[in-house]
């Protein structure tokens, strides 16, 4: 084994680490490891290359497939790109009773609510949860985590009875409103996790100054947690894009189908499936959530180390 | 631990005690009861109150007492799909949290092209639940798979590891290690929460990179693994789309990866008995419970709080 | 004291879902409408949930379907709710609970005494002044009734094949084997000489023993069958003995793939089937999924007769109603509803759009009206069915409540079967507790 084998030695780990010492430190270290580091990074990126496209195989195959004719996927194994059928997307754009922009149109308009609900109401009851003393706390934190205990499917018939009493039904709103209440409880564990995690020094220094709570919360604690909020957003963005059972449940009428369930609508196992057009559709919906965590890794990255508190 | 005393001496003097502040905090946990009270708690109840009746969703329940918890005790493919459960939670939930924390070191910075690499490890995750991972996933551990085919170059005769009884379960595993994504997401965050000023003290003392890492990287990182863990534990233990992708919603073959919410889908959807399906809901409510509880329990050993005193 | 008022809160809020829960459940059984001899169509504009399970295909034409229906009546709204076949039964049942029923459900022949016991679905004779079955052959139609009350229209009929690959057969110079006269073994040989004839390249026949419909011909030829007239089941343990001990006989002699190999492809549905991907010569299937195995495969695909004991195809196979017309039993617009259910079912114009995507028509005059329509391939399917008409036997009696479940558990023993957990008389055994077991969890 050499000694930049990720998988056994630590010392790459502690090296990145840190490398994300503050710049004149890091110029420290580039004199010292002027001679070793052009290797041990090389061997650094093939090893990261290899494991990447053992990791995208499937990822591959589907692209692949999305541009074979149909009846070729299955009986051609492989992913040599054989041929190139661009009818796959045009037809499946357009195989389903709406074009599919009406689909992706549907998630984006849930995503972007259940995202907005889940920062708001879920960083409030994290601040409260990891910052505030109040009364019954370890039993509301218990309540909180016990809620995310029971499955979904013993859970969604009640739920669906409420909501069909309220006449929620073919809305957006059952999707939507449990999130603007928190109900996604993980996601205040989470922050709670990250809140912890900043010097209580700085609400002090602000208490000093006369801050109050909602002041602490906004002005020290959400710019300090912008990772974790980065990190809400894409978990939130990519369960409720490839959330497939409760809209299936909630939404009836075609024309507000989301992703998944016009993703869905192309497959029946007891007849023929459109494959390629579906390929093809799958990969037109992984490219929002691929843009989303292209650019949002930017804010997941952006921690204190790099905001410059000291 | 030097380091974490040296940590506790930069910061300076411990907070005075807080009063109690029951007002902003409910202001500030508003939106989380009205949740609580409107769409949590009743569904809940309702799925407790559920679990001891008949009710096949087509006519009202009917009380049978502890029938369905009494019926439990005797269901073999309930006591199988536990067994199916508990495999999964504990060898892939440890693999998959290691690899992620793993890589999420490795790819924090200190290398061109990290945010390639990161999306590239990434982008199963967001595949993860999808239709198509069924279809990809024979493709790889399929009897004509990537697996078999790679094997054959060395001369080794492959199996079909998804229909394969004995292996089946352990593909859902390379699944879920395969998404380790999401955990590597957190710990990228975590990482970066990390106060530059402790790193720059520690310098000053003279403390290795070695050091630094063990004793300042990885116990402020401990409230993010504690975290991670949780969360994949309740996670794995609920675990259903892949295997319901995979096995075509039978848990085959011959129940080998009958997880325990694929078991009760089928019971509450497929054999119309919501009853028995609350009651097995809440039977795994205990025991993700239990496992959460012991879990809290053990946090006190071994995740540091940078704002405990 | 804000805490307990928080508490009580909770409380109140959950005891309101229960009940909420409990008072829909209640509505859900009310008494079923009352007979409604003279129907009365509304004036008003009127809305009618329509669903149904399909793939993309099948939406399509039920769009272009309702399309036309809402030109010719234009005061009704049909509003289209269709998912694929898993997530169709998971919002039908959920729609129920909570007393959403669609007004028009198409209906599978294993859910239809479920849904109909449960008071879920209408009595169609009360709707006869608008919807005609005149046209229905009584015996396709009493396939719909139960106890004399008819619950469903049959939309298509069936029935089960093996399905030949010619192609393949010529490849490897093997005959086509005459179907009006073959065994159980004459098939099992055949499917073996092509395995051994292609090296291995292909698999003889495709395994069977995931669903009924195998089943069902195998009792039926031994004078049995899955249930008695009354609900009860009345396979025995030695039918089904030996219906799994010649599964094992066939895989020995090497007429069926790898019990491994069969189980996969066993997930993939018919797209990834040995007879979708040109795999195997021979292939048990329902007469209905041969268009979309010709698409999917390429080659040239037959249906022939399943093969008997005895070599001689008298009386027990049978039309399956592929699926069923249902309304609900809590409609408001009964009139309306017949309506459309007899544009479905009688009109020449819906059979233009329908074809025979969702089987073969059985309304008669429909089929003679659509059958010059169809293309080569469904004619054939035409042809096949109507060859069979003087060999059919009367249609098996009904699945009982609780009997959707039958084809998990004939999935589950066949698998263990074939991995050698269960011996067959094992199998044979445990799946008679299990189906009874799942019959008397769904006595109301």
């Amino acid at each position: 084994m050499t000694k930049t084998d990720p998988a056994v030695d630590l010392a790459p780990l502690t090296e990145s680490v840190v490398t994300g010492l503050p710049p004149e430190q890091v110029r420290d270290d580039r004199r010292k490891n002027a001679f070793r580091k052009p290797v041990s990074s090389l061997i650094r990126h093939a090893i990261l290359i290899a494991a990447a496209l053992l990791m995208l195989y499937p990822v591959i195959w589907m692209v692949v497939s999305s541009v074979r004719p149909n009846d070729v996927i299955f009986r051609e194994p492989g992913i040599i790109f054989d041929s190139f059928e661009i009818s796959n997307y045009v037809d499946g754009w357009n195989a389903l009773s709406y074009p599919f922009n009406t689909y992706l149109l549907n998630s984006a308009l849930v995503v972007l609510g259940s995202i907005v609900g889940n920062l708001v109401s879920c960083s409030m009851a994290a601040y409260a949860f990891a910052r505030l003393d109040f009364t019954g706390k370890r039993f509301w934190f218990a309540i909180m985590l016990l809620s995310i205990m029971l499955p979904i499917h013993v859970i969604i018939v009640p739920q669906y009875v409420l909501f069909s009493q309220l006449g929620w039904v073919n809305t957006f709103l059952p999707l939507i409103v449990p999130k603007l209440l928190a109900t996604d409880a993980f996601f205040i564990f989470l922050m709670v996790q990250f809140i912890r995690g900043i010097p209580r020094e700085l609400d002090e220094a602000a208490r000093i100054d006369g801050a109050g709570h909602p002041r602490i919360f906004l002005q020290i604690i959400l710019p300090l947690m912008v990772p974790a909020l980065a990190t809400v957003t894409i978990f939130t963005f990519i369960w409720t894009w490839n959330d497939f059972f409760s809209q299936l449940i909630y939404l009836t009428k075609p024309a507000l189908y989301t992703v998944p369930l016009a993703l869905n609508a192309f497959q029946d196992a007891q007849s023929a499936t459109d494959f390629g057009e579906m390929f093809a559709m799958s990969v037109v919906s992984l490219i929002p959530i691929f843009l989303i965590f292209l650019f949002g890794q930017r804010f997941l990255i952006k921690g204190i180390a790099t905001t410059g508190i000291k | 631990m030097s380091a974490l005393g040296e940590l506790r001496r930069i910061k300076g003097s411990t907070p005075p005690k807080q009063r109690n502040q029951n007002r902003a905090a409910f202001l500030f946990l508003l939106p989380w009861f009205l949740g609580l009270a409107l769409v949590t708690i009743g569904p809940m109840a309702a799925s407790l109150g559920l679990s001891f009746t008949r009710y096949n969703l087509l006519s009202p329940p009917r009380f049978n007492g502890i029938d369905n918890f009494v019926r439990m005790l005797e269901d073999e493919r309930l006591h199988t799909s536990l067994g199916v459960t508990f495999q999964y939670v504990f060898i892939s939930v440890p693999l998959q949290l290691g690899l992620a924390l793993l890589l999420a070191v490795a790819l924090d910075r200190g290398l061109r092209g990290l945010s390639f690499y990161r999306s590239a490890f990434y982008l199963p995750s967001l595949l993860g639940a999808s239709v198509a991972i069924a279809m990809l996933w024979r493709q790889i551990f399929g009897v004509d798979g990537l697996v078999n085919t790679v094997l054959a170059w060395f001369g080794i005769e492959g199996q079909g590891w998804i229909s394969n009884p004995d292996t089946a379960l352990g593909t859902l595993m390379v699944l879920n290690v395969w998404t380790f994504g999401s955990p590597m997401v957190i710990f990228l965050a975590g990482l970066r929460q990390i106060p530059a000023m402790y790193y720059e003290a520690a310098a000053v003392d003279g403390a290795s990179r070695r050091q630094q890492f063990w004793r300042i990287t990885m116990p402020l990182l401990t409230p993010i693994i504690f975290f991670n863990l949780i969360l994949q534990l309740i996670g794995a233990f609920q675990s259903f789309t892949q295997a319901f992708i995979v096995s075509g919603g039978t848990g085959g073959p011959v129940d080998s990866t009958l997880f325990y919410t694929l078991y009760l889908y089928q019971r509450g959807f497929a054999n119309l008995d919501m009853g028995y399906a609350s009651a097995m809901a809440w039977l795994l409510l205990v025991i993700i419970a239990a496992f959460t509880a012991i879990n809290f329990w053990a946090s006190k050993y071994w995740v540091f709080y940078d704002d405990q005193d | 004291m804000r805490g307990n008022l928080r508490r009580r809160l909770g409380v109140v809020a959950a005891i309101g879902a229960a009940t909420t829960l409990a008072l829909t459940a209640c509505a859900g059984n009310a008494a079923p409408a009352d007979e409604a001899p003279e129907l009365e169509l509304s004036d008003e504009p009127v809305t009618l949930s329509f669903t149904w399970w399909g793939n993309d295909t099948r939406h399509a034409i039920t769009e272009e379907l309702i399309a036309a229906f809402e030109e010719e009546h234009p005061n009704i709204t049909i509003e289209p709710q269709y998912t694929d076949w898993a997530g169709y039964w998971d919002k039908l049942s959920t729609s129920v609970a909570a007393g959403d029923i669609p007004d028009i459900i198409q209906m599978d022949e294993k859910q239809l005494s479920t849904y109909a016991a449960n008071g879920v679905l209408m009595d169609l004779g009360g709707l006869s002044s608008v919807l005609s079955t005149g046209d229905y052959p009584a015996a396709v139609l009493g396939t719909g009734a139960l106890d004399g009350t008819q619950y469903g229209v049959p939309v298509g009929i069936n029935s089960y094949t093996i399905i030949a690959n010619r192609d393949l057969l010529d490849q490897y110079g093997v005959d086509l084997p005459d179907d009006e006269t073959w065994t159980w073994d004459d098939f099992v040989d055949t499917a073996a000489e092509v395995a051994e004839a292609s090296g291995g390249a292909i698999a003889g026949t495709q395994s069977w023993g995931f669903e009924d419909g195998g089943l069902n011909n195998w009792l039926r030829q031994r004078d049995s069958a899955l249930y008695t007239t009354d609900g009860e089941v009345a396979a025995t343990e030695e039918d089904l003995e030996s219906w799994w001990e010649f599964l094992l006989e066939a895989t020995k002699a090497g007429a069926t793939p790898a019990p491994s190999a069969t189980i996969e492809r066993e997930s993939g549905g018919l797209a990834e089937s040995f007879t979708a991907t040109n795999q195997s010569a021979f292939g048990p299937w329902w007469s209905n999924q041969v268009q979309a195995l010709r698409d999917a495969s390429g080659q040239d695909l037959v249906a022939l007769r399943v093969p008997s004991t005895d070599g001689a195809s008298d009386g027990w196979p049978y039309y399956k109603p592929s699926m069923f017309w249902s309304a609900s039993s809590k409609t408001e617009h009964p009139a309306e509803v017949a309506t459309f259910l007899d544009y479905l079912a009688n009109s020449e114009d819906a059979a233009d759009l329908l074809l025979a995507e969702r089987g073969v028509p059985a309304n008669e005059r429909i089929r003679d009206y659509i059958t010059p329509k169809l293309d080569d391939v469904n004619q054939t399917v035409v042809g096949f069915l109507d060859d069979l008409a003087p060999e059919v036997g009367d249609a098996p009696p009904a699945t009982p409540p609780g009997g959707g479940a039958i084809e998990a558990i004939i999935d589950q023993h066949t698998q263990k079967v074939l991995f050698g957990e269960l011996t067959p008389d094992q199998a044979a055994t445990s799946f008679l507790a299990e189906l009874q077991q799942a019959l008397d969890d769904a006595a109301v």
